[in-house]
């Protein structure tokens, strides 16, 4: 019992990193039908520049605001970077051939990934980073017998605030109204007087900008960050939006918290060696038997 | 007007080439090109640098001497297999088909080492690997194929005979992270212990691979805490060994942690944290700052002289020997034909002294005598040998 407690509570914490980087495909693909695969690896980008702030000027950041300070600005470096790299990217690889379909901003994004990835491997080195423990609060807590750490919780919280916050955005103001509109239909959205243009630099600015907050908290969980990081929860999660059902919001939040889940207790009872089988399965057992998601609801394609 | 611009540009573009050539001539010779496969890129990119430094390092000390054959230069041309056995092959074809480069060390990683092996062996290319060290590798019957690195074998025989009476050790635990070379010393290791099993000396309690591309292991070791091991032997890599070692520490296991010798280096203390790296176990070939021979020791002074530092990983030092080995075959055959070096190599080739010590080749293209050692990790991050017996 108290290892499945355990589990679950790991799966939670991996979750809601799988979560916050599915946000970021789901927002894109409700309102512009496309796949951001740089989506990742703005992740990984947002990991290094929250290390970067860290270990700047022998831990300036953390001298001078204290850990959780350090911890919060790094969080808020990554989120404002990202933002701002996630609408370049838009600016550089996709706006420009919007126009010749879907197929071409699909490789596009492919080809902004492997820029990220190559870049990031440039400019900070091909070895792996460490936030190391003068940055980062280590705490472990005993709570009946479970052993969980500080960390834990923290990203727990965090996440589900940044959650919370994005689903209120989203469900219940105008703004969030005007997104849904565009991503139920573009053209009519226009043609109501929703500025476009706005819209899609907001999601994204908002949707990388979350996923660099999550590669920072990766980086404070595990410590090691590199450059190749972003491909692997870059799958992971779009994996995760699959299964909650691509284009809906909430169900990219379900669907990265459930597939965290499933992937521990997966390598509990199955085998470890055999968790990634697992994931995909559950991908392809969604795929034939419910296939807009868990929460997707049925759009018929137009024409 | 045009015309005569035309001309100019050619004849000028006539000049420069013959002085060009010119220029070569001067030189006297073509250098002699020696191919480095190595991981440039990809998550052992940090073994790549260091080796392609370390090979360099070694061809300036050649060249410094007059170089070879009668005072040709030693060039190295390097191609990145990116630690990918697909981009091995790539890689290994790429050097192949370039005419000018006489044979190739090759490479970190035995699943990359295996296909490109066989790739040089089809266009009889002699290869020396330098950090792959699975058994089989040598098993093949090749021809052109030697290692300068030991095998995984004697690593694991150390394991049993030497380590697990150190620590005195009844449960061990083995964890491998399911590429060929850690897989295969986990099982040349269990093999090793076999002896031990059946007489109910030691027990291995926990056997079982890991994903090297995740960053989460609690659930493989929540299961071995369950076990309750003394020792707790890690044959996988040191991006993925500092994660474990943090968080085996971290839900409660206080077994000694032993790695194979892929996992400690400087990165692995970084990742995992001086308070959880210190006092973990590394059954390691022999690390470069022990060495006091003559050639080490010149090999040191250049190689710090230029880095500040000493290279960490005894692999990229191995990748070193194999130049000077290469070197030496050629200069004393006089030829860059491939079945003289590897004759050369195999045969003829007795205690030469190299880098890390004197050097010869077995039948088979493995380096005869190499020793292992079991080091630990100090408070300030270096390491020191333990006296095993």
């Amino acid at each position: 019992m108290k290892i499945v407690l355990e589990q679950l509570l790991n799966g939670l914490t991996i979750g809601s990193f799988y979560a916050l980087i599915a946000l970021g495909y789901s927002m894109v693909y409700g309102v512009m039908k496309l796949i951001n695969f740089a989506h990742g690896d703005l992740f990984a980008l947002g990991s290094y520049l929250g290390y970067t702030l860290l270990v700047f000027g022998s831990t300036y950041a953390t001298v001078t605001f204290g850990i959780w300070g350090g911890m919060i600005a790094a969080m808020l470096v990554a989120a404002i970077g990202i933002g701002i790299a996630g609408t370049l990217i838009e600016r550089i690889a996709y706006r420009p051939i919007y126009s010749v379909g879907r197929l071409p901003a699909v490789v596009s994004a492919l080809g902004a990934s492997i820029v990220i990835q190559n870049g990031i491997m440039v400019v900070w080195g091909p070895r792996p980073q460490a936030y190391t423990s003068q940055v980062v609060p280590s705490v472990m807590l005993n709570i009946g017998g479970i052993k969980i750490t500080l960390m834990q919780i923290v990203v727990l919280v965090i996440s589900f605030i940044l959650m919370g916050l994005l689903f209120y955005i989203v469900q219940k103001t105008t703004f969030g109204a005007a997104i849904r509109a565009c991503a139920l239909d573009r053209s009519t959205a226009a043609l109501m007087g929703i500025n476009i243009e706005t819209i899609i630099f907001f999601i994204f600015a908002l949707g990388p900008a979350l996923g660099g907050m999550a590669g920072v908290m990766v980086g404070m969980y595990y410590r090691k960050i590199s450059f190749t990081m972003g491909w692997n929860y870059g799958l992971k999660a779009f994996t995760a939006t699959i299964l909650g059902g691509i284009g809906n919001i909430p169900g990219a939040m379900i669907g990265g918290l459930l597939l965290g889940i499933l992937e521990m207790l997966g390598s509990v009872y199955i085998s470890t060696a055999y968790k990634d089988v697992f994931v995909f399965l559950i991908l392809i057992l969604v795929l034939i038997f419910r296939p807009t998601g868990l929460l997707g609801e049925k759009v018929a394609e137009k024409v | 007007m045009k015309r005569i611009k035309f001309l100019l540009v050619v004849s000028v573009l006539v000049l420069a080439l013959g002085i060009a050539s010119l220029g070569v001539m001067a030189a006297d010779k073509l250098p002699v090109v020696i191919g480095l496969q190595g991981p440039i890129t990809g998550p052992y990119a940090v073994e790549g640098e260091m080796t392609k430094q370390c090979v360099e390092i070694a061809a300036q000390m050649i060249n410094e001497k007059g170089g070879i054959l009668d005072g040709r230069m030693i060039e190295i041309r390097v191609a990145d297999d990116a630690c990918q056995p697909k981009a091995g092959a790539l890689a290994a074809m790429k050097l192949i088909t370039q005419k000018d480069v006489v044979a190739a060390i090759q490479t970190y990683g035995s699943f990359v080492v295996l296909p490109a092996s066989d790739i040089y062996e089809k266009f009889e290319k002699v290869n020396i690997a330098y950090g792959a060290t699975i058994t089989d590798l040598t098993e093949r019957g090749l021809k052109y194929f030697f290692r300068t690195c030991g095998r995984t074998d004697t690593q694991a025989a150390f394991f049993a005979d030497k380590v697990v009476p150190f620590f005195d050790a009844k449960k061990i635990a083995i964890m491998n992270n399911n590429t060929s070379f850690s897989v295969g010393l986990a099982e040349e290791t269990r093999e090793a212990l076999k002896s031990k099993i059946d007489a109910g000396e030691v027990e291995i309690v926990y056997f079982d691979a890991i994903n090297p591309e995740e960053t989460d292991f609690t659930v493989p070791l929540t299961k071995l805490r369950e076990t309750n091991p003394d020792v707790f032997y890690y044959t996988g890599h040191f991006p993925e060994a500092g994660l474990i070692i943090r968080q085996a520490r971290e839900i409660g296991i206080e077994a000694t942690f032993i790695g194979g010798d892929a996992v400690v280096n400087e990165d692995f203390i970084n990742i995992a944290g001086i308070e959880y790296a210190k006092g973990v176990y590394q059954t390691q070939e022999a690390l470069i700052e022990y060495f006091t021979n003559p050639e080490a020791m010149a090999f040191k002074e250049a190689y710090k002289a230029k880095y500040g530092t000493l290279p960490s990983s005894p692999w990229s030092v191995y990748a070193a020997d194999a130049l000077c080995v290469l070197a030496e075959a050629i200069d004393k055959t006089g030829s860059t034909d491939s079945d003289d070096i590897a004759d050369y190599l195999r045969n003829k080739m007795d205690k030469f002294p190299s880098i890390t010590g004197p050097i010869g080749f077995d039948e088979i293209g493995d380096r005869v005598g190499s020793s292992i050692n079991l080091y630990v990790v100090n408070e300030d991050g270096s390491s020191s040998i333990c006296d095993t017996k």
